[in-house]
């Protein structure tokens, strides 16, 4: 084959000088331009360069475009169909995944042949690849950079190729001066640029090497390359060991070899860059001694020792480039390109001793950031409460996790298996503030629940009873009645909580229950008081401020209400009591100010939840389910509300706990449950970009309809299983020990009932019948499977003393039907059946005196998975605001199928 | 990832047809070596390493038997050997019988990416079974070829040629060198080496070449591995129960490289970009546990997960957390931080408070807004920090991670646990 390259070498190479390596006639073609990386770096290099990038390729995606400042980038199925579109282009790049380069680098090389450079970004590309991409580049005649590198960039054209050289803002760093860089580095191809800055260089073209086995254009290139420049007057060479690519370099022009990596030479294996490992001959040590020896000097240069020639001088710490580059130029004559900027001195820009008494050296006073960071710092510390970047959230959550081995769900890194250790309270409000309540947040939230759980003469209560009464299941009644409490309902309460974010974010309050702390700075305009007061006395915010004084609890948002003249607004207090709540998270960044505000709407939303589910006879004007109104907001938690609305009494402490247990278990089984896509659907369909108009009451409607009698409807089941069991057999105290019930008979006798009519079913071809609340789809295979869930619960109330007669019933039946040989092995107790069986214990006093009907046990069935789920699902919905992308979690039409 | 010995090279030499030598492994029974010997006249025996462990020779670590008595005396000195090389101490796990194979040449042959052609060249002599670095440089020769053509029998005939080899050699080298290409390209490998081959009377008049000894490294980015179906505790001597972790997570998004420098280490630096890893690493020391790059821009999920299990492995030995990178292109300060600061605070809540003194140095994408969301956890969590631009030196701000170790040794870190309520004094 001919070489069509320059005369210098004995290989292909066609680039002459480094002002030939970029130019502003080039246009690029990228490959996987809509990959994860491209899709955040093309758009910068394509404006930064003026609009190099003709189109891009991402197989499957022809039609769509890379949106950028300065106009979009249309994307083609392959660079055929892009070149067969009339688009012409002599650079490619390529992001593609490492399995991919080799053959993208083909497809580029044999499909047009006007290409004259390969750009490859892509890190952990075989050596295999490597090999063969490396003959390709000879055989197309095409110079080649990368793979692993940041591709190139210059300073003088103001175009870049490839990676992100100078980050996100490349004119920052890229100042034109007459220094070439050339890095085994990416990352320090740029820090390099930019500690050049204090020393007053600028550069010309950076290049990003790569530091893979096979460098395509390596230090040879470089350094001719450097010598054909007239632009460039001198360069910086970062180089580690491993390969033999800067041994016998002709350097024609002033050079500072910077050699890292004599430690590595302990090092069996290579870190980071792949070809970064040296052996004897290519060590840090051996480079150093070529370097020294092109240079004619016999030491490192250091400040302490500034060793170097006209020729150059070798350091091994990036800090000295600098320096030494400054050293050099001087004997060469040739001043800095601009006055240096800066300096590389040690200067904290955020730091705290937390009390500590730190050695002088050690306790380095915080120093203000160089301009832009000083102004963005200054800006963040405006900036109240967390900011989350917007991703599509299809499938995809940022409060709850389910490990797939143990099926255990985290809510914002709490297991469920303490969550139901947690009173509905806390759970409820984990999931929104993402942080557990202390007793003082649970006396707020209780009253901000409490508060608003009476919906007597509301129109809410007039159609959840009208839902009721057309024979709709519960979660079809909640719907309903949570559609009617729109943004419309809840405006004040959330303009209430805006005003106090607004009034306490830079007054110093870091705690929203320290009463001590001093606000007689805050001064509220004519605006802000009219969100937290009324023209009249509210009798509500009379009542509520009594029941908060009542349960003792703390607010210093209360307190600067009450030290207001005029009339306080219900919605102010419950701002005030939800705002207290979520202060110190909002404080610590864990949630923004999108959630305190939304705060009251979701208490409210809670309430309703519990309000709704009880008949409309059981809202009087002044009590609850024939408790008091001024009992249950002094005294009353969201937990006990709930078991009320159940069952229709109050808990004892001994209801209370396993009620709370099994509530805190099913507050959510992560983001693939139907019940949760339910939700994030209706907050995409909202556009969570636009978050001021999602309607969470909406949202909460699609958690609602998410739900049926196979999702959470389905929790009946296992107890009509247990009632068919125990129904004659005249239990009366579900959690007496001394029930005198033999279970192990009766799980014998079912067993072998079971079996027969397997066996019948199994003769006659008929489906075979599942005890539900038996066996899991994870936690099968072994001689004895449990499901941990089951097995934490149960020593849980195991070590409380506390007795259930349908749980050991299902321990006895697993056995049971492995001993009379209906199962090869021990099935586990799902946790569905631990959930049925604690409601069912406590129903069961009520369903044996016949006050309960099978059908309402069912219907408490279906409302208690409700009252779980409404927590995680809240979650979810208020995640997705925070995070999610309009749209986001629609399918491509590419993966809907069609059947008939 | 490197295998040596003819155990498993044999085997893999199988693949292609190669010949190679009989081999027993360390299961072998007494009958089935004496065999082996009555067949060979005597068997070599020698240790197993894990990993690339050479030098065997040279350490008096193989041993040759003529008789059975011999061969399971020098089975009872080398099954447990233990080998130092450099730093390291390797210790054997069984030992091989090979059975001896007679010759009048030996070669040598290898096949690796040459850094100076940048190609893949092979390295031959038929002076070979000694070390290469002891041949004059007319001995011995090294020829790049293309890759994609491949290694091709007229590049073997043209280097014995210029090598100046005997005649009868010639023809079974050309023969089979060249089915080690398939070996060497086609499974993953980046350096393949047998040393000797030692030319055996196939047939009155006729040589054959079999493969005595083996050595391979392999590249762990290639998947083509995993054609070789060779077990996977093969490589688990080469790393940590923390390394594996770590390895599980190795993608192209976003970069997982880890080394153990010194599990007894006080400073855990998560470092990010292979530039930025060689200057800590020689910076640090051995004051460092780890070697790390996580550049690359990781994903939030990904970087969390890492940064999860450094601490869960690392965290309480720790006086630094020395985050540490330099001027990122495009990995997001951001994304990173915040997953790092999201997994240090959840090891907290579920591990407990430790008592550690938190060093950041960093530029980039987004970077205030992730020292931010960095600082606002550090705060949280009630633990002394310094977090540092670029415009501040990395290797000064590796010294002041140094300084700040020491003066943790020296009481610091009692004085931090104290402040975080930790019983014991934060006792290592």
């Amino acid at each position: 084959m001919k070489n069509r390259g320059i005369e210098e070498f004995k290989y292909f190479v066609g680039i002459r000088s480094l002002g030939d390596i970029a130019s502003k006639d080039d246009r690029i073609c990228v490959l996987n331009i809509l990959g994860g990386e491209s899709r955040t770096v093309t758009p910068i290099s394509h404006a930064y360069s003026g609009g190099n990038v003709v189109f891009g390729t991402s197989p499957g995606r022809q039609g769509q475009v890379l949106e950028t400042r300065i106009g979009n980038i249309p994307v083609y199925n392959s660079v055929r169909e892009g070149l067969k579109d009339g688009h012409k282009f002599n650079v490619g790049v390529v992001y593609l995944p490492p399995a991919g380069v080799r053959d993208g680098v083909a497809e580029l090389i044999r499909v047009n042949p006007n290409l004259t450079k390969i750009i490859i970004i892509t890190e952990k590309v075989s050596t295999h690849d490597a090999r063969e991409i490396r003959a390709l580049g000879q055989q197309g005649q095409v110079d080649i950079f990368g793979a692993n590198c940041l591709g190139i960039a210059d300073a003088w054209l103001q175009v870049r190729y490839g990676g992100a050289l100078g980050g996100d803002h490349p004119a920052e760093t890229l100042r034109k001066g007459c220094v070439a860089i050339y890095s085994n580095s990416g990352n320090f191809t740029t820090t390099i640029a930019n500690y050049l800055k204090t020393g007053g260089w600028g550069t010309t073209t950076s290049v990003s090497s790569g530091k893979d086995v096979y460098i395509h254009f390596g230090a040879a290139e470089f350094a001719n390359a450097l010598t054909n420049d007239p632009r460039s007057k001198a360069a910086v060479m970062y180089v580690e060991p491993g390969g033999y690519y800067e041994q016998e370099l002709k350097l024609t022009k002033p050079t500072v070899a910077c050699v890292v990596g004599r430690w590595k030479a302990n090092l069996t294996r290579a870190v980071g860059h792949a070809g970064a490992i040296g052996g004897t001959g290519d060590s840090a040590v051996a480079k150093e001694g070529w370097f020294k020896d092109r240079f004619g000097v016999d030491d490192l240069f250091t400040p302490e020792n500034p060793v170097c020639s006209a020729k150059g001088a070798v350091v091994a710490n990036i800090a000295y480039i600098p320096a030494a580059l400054t050293a050099v130029m001087t004997l060469n004559k040739i001043k800095p390109d601009f006055p240096p900027e800066g300096d590389l001195s040690l200067k904290p820009w955020f730091g705290n001793n937390q009390g500590l008494n730190l050695p002088a050296d050690l306790d380095l006073p915080i120093v203000d950031a160089i301009s832009p960071y000083r102004e963005q710092i200054a800006e963040l510390d405006k900036q109240v409460g967390a900011f989350f970047p917007r991703q599509p959230m299809k499938d995809c959550s940022g409060s709850s996790i389910m490990d797939a081995t143990s099926q255990i769900t985290r809510v914002n890194g709490v297991s469920i298996l303490d969550t139901a250790k947690m009173p509905m309270e806390s759970n409820l409000c984990l999931n929104l503030v993402r942080e557990a309540n202390d007793d003082n947040d649970n006396a707020l939230f209780n009253l901000a629940v409490a508060s608003e759980v009476n919906l007597h003469g509301d129109a809410i209560l007039a159609a959840a009873q009208a839902a009721s009464d057309a024979g709709n299941a519960p979660n079809s009644v909640l719907a309903t009645a949570c559609a009617i409490l729109g943004p419309g309902r809840v405006d004040g309460a959330r303009k209430a909580a805006e005003t106090l974010v607004e009034l306490f974010a830079h007054s110093g309050v870091n705690q929203g229950d320290d009463e001590n702390a001093d606000f007689s700075s805050i001064k509220a305009d004519a605006l802000q008081l009219a969100c937290l007061l009324g023209d009249k006395q509210d009798a509500k915010a009379k009542a509520m401020l009594a029941a908060f004084d009542a349960r003792g609890a703390r607010s210093v948002f209360v307190k600067y209400l009450r030290s207001l003249k005029g009339h306080i607004t219900a919605d102010a207090v419950l701002a005030a009591l939800t705002t207290t709540i979520a202060w110190e998270p909002l404080m610590r960044k864990r949630i923004s100010t999108l959630t305190v505000r939304n705060l009251p709407w979701y208490a409210r939303l809670f309430a309703v939840h519990i309000g709704a589910s009880t008949a409309a006879d059981d809202h009087g004007k002044n009590s609850f389910c024939g408790v008091a109104m001024t009992e249950i907001m002094a005294s009353w938690t969201v937990t006990e509300l709930a078991y009320l609305a159940l069952t229709g009494k109050k808990p004892s402490a001994d209801e209370l706990f396993p009620f709370q247990v099994m509530m805190g278990l099913i507050i959510s089984n992560g983001v693939g449950t139907i019940s949760a896509q339910g939700a994030k659907g209706a907050v995409s369909a909202d556009g969570p970009e636009s978050p001021e108009r999602v309607q969470i009451n909406k949202c909460m409607v699609g958690f609602l309809t998410h739900t049926g009698f196979a999702h959470g409807g389905n929790g009946f089941e296992g107890i009509q299983f247990l009632i068919e069991c125990f129904r004659d057999k005249g239990l009366t105290d579900a959690g007496d020990p001394n029930h005198g019930i033999d279970l192990k008979a009766m799980a014998e006798e079912y067993a072998l009932a079971f079996g027969k009519d397997k066996k019948v079913r199994k003769a006659v071809g008929e489906p075979i019948r599942n005890i539900p609340g038996v066996n899991h789809p994870v936690f099968k295979g072994l001689m004895v499977n449990k499901d941990p869930r089951e097995v934490f619960i149960a020593e849980l109330l195991k070590g409380r003393g506390d007795s259930n007669v349908f749980h050991d019933y299902y321990s006895v039946l697993v056995k049971a039907l492995f001993d009379t040989g209906m199962t090869k092995n021990i099935f586990c107790v799902n946790i569905d059946a631990v959930i049925a069986t604690i409601l069912l214990k406590l129903l069961w006093p009520r369903y044996q005196s016949g006050d309960f009907s099978e059908k309402s046990m069912e219907t408490s069935a279906f409302t208690a998975f409700l009252f779980g789920r409404m927590a995680g699902c809240a979650g979810e919905i208020d995640d997705h605001i925070n995070r999610g992308r309009n749209m986001d979690t629609r399918t491509p039409t590419s993966q809907c199928r069609f059947v008939s | 990832m490197q295998v040596t010995g003819m155990l498993y090279g044999a085997r893999m030499l199988k693949l292609v047809d190669f010949p190679a030598s009989t081999i027993l492994g360390p299961e072998a029974s007494e009958s089935a070596i004496k065999d082996l010997i009555e067949k060979c006249g005597s068997v070599f025996v020698k240790p197993i390493f894990r990993g690339g462990i050479g030098k065997k020779g040279k350490a008096g670590l193989i041993g040759r038997a003529k008789d059975i008595k011999t061969a399971m005396a020098e089975k009872e000195r080398l099954y447990f050997v233990t080998h130092k090389v450099g730093k390291m101490t390797y210790k054997a796990q069984g030992v091989t019988f090979e059975g001896a194979v007679p010759a009048d040449y030996e070669v040598y042959f290898s096949i690796s990416d040459s850094t100076k052609f940048r190609a893949p060249t092979i390295t031959i002599t038929h002076h070979g079974g000694m070390d290469i670095e002891e041949l004059d440089s007319s001995q011995i020769i090294e020829v790049p070829f293309d890759a994609l053509t491949g290694l091709k029998a007229f590049v073997i005939a043209n280097a014995l040629s210029d090598l100046g080899a005997p005649r009868e050699i010639v023809s079974p080298l050309v023969q089979n060198l060249p089915k080690l290409w398939d070996l060497f390209h086609h499974h993953g490998m980046t350096t393949l080496e047998l040393n000797p081959i030692r030319m055996t009377v196939d047939s009155p008049g006729r040589l054959s070449p079999v493969a005595c000894d083996f050595k391979c490294g392999f590249d762990r980015d290639d998947p083509r591995v995993s054609r070789l179906n060779l077990p996977d505790d093969l490589f688990v001597e080469d790393i940590s129960d923390f390394e594996q972790e770590i390895n599980q997570l190795r993608t192209y998004q976003g970069q997982s490289d880890v080394y153990v420098i010194n599990d007894k280490g006080t400073i855990l630096a998560p470092t990010f970009g292979g530039g930025a890893n060689s200057l800590v690493t020689e910076g640090l020391g051995d004051d460092a546990i780890i070697s790390s790059d996580f550049g690359g821009n990781p994903p939030y999920e990904k970087m969390r997960e890492v940064m999860k299990i450094c601490l869960k492995h690392w965290l309480a030995q720790t006086n630094v957390l020395f985050v540490i990178g330099g001027k990122s292109n495009n990995t997001d300060i951001f994304e990173t931080f915040r997953a790092m600061a999201d997994a240090l605070r959840e090891h907290f809540n579920e591990k407990g408070p430790s008592p550690i003194y938190v060093v950041i140095g960093r530029g980039g994408v987004n970077l205030v807004r992730g020292m931010g969301a960095f600082k606002d956890v550090l705060e949280s969590l009630g633990l002394p920090y310094r977090i540092f631009g670029h415009d501040s030196a990395m290797s000064d701000v590796v010294r002041y991670s140094q300084a700040v170790d020491k003066w943790m040794k020296k009481g610091g870190r009692a004085e931090i646990a104290a402040k975080l309520g930790i019983s014991n004094g934060g006792k290592l």
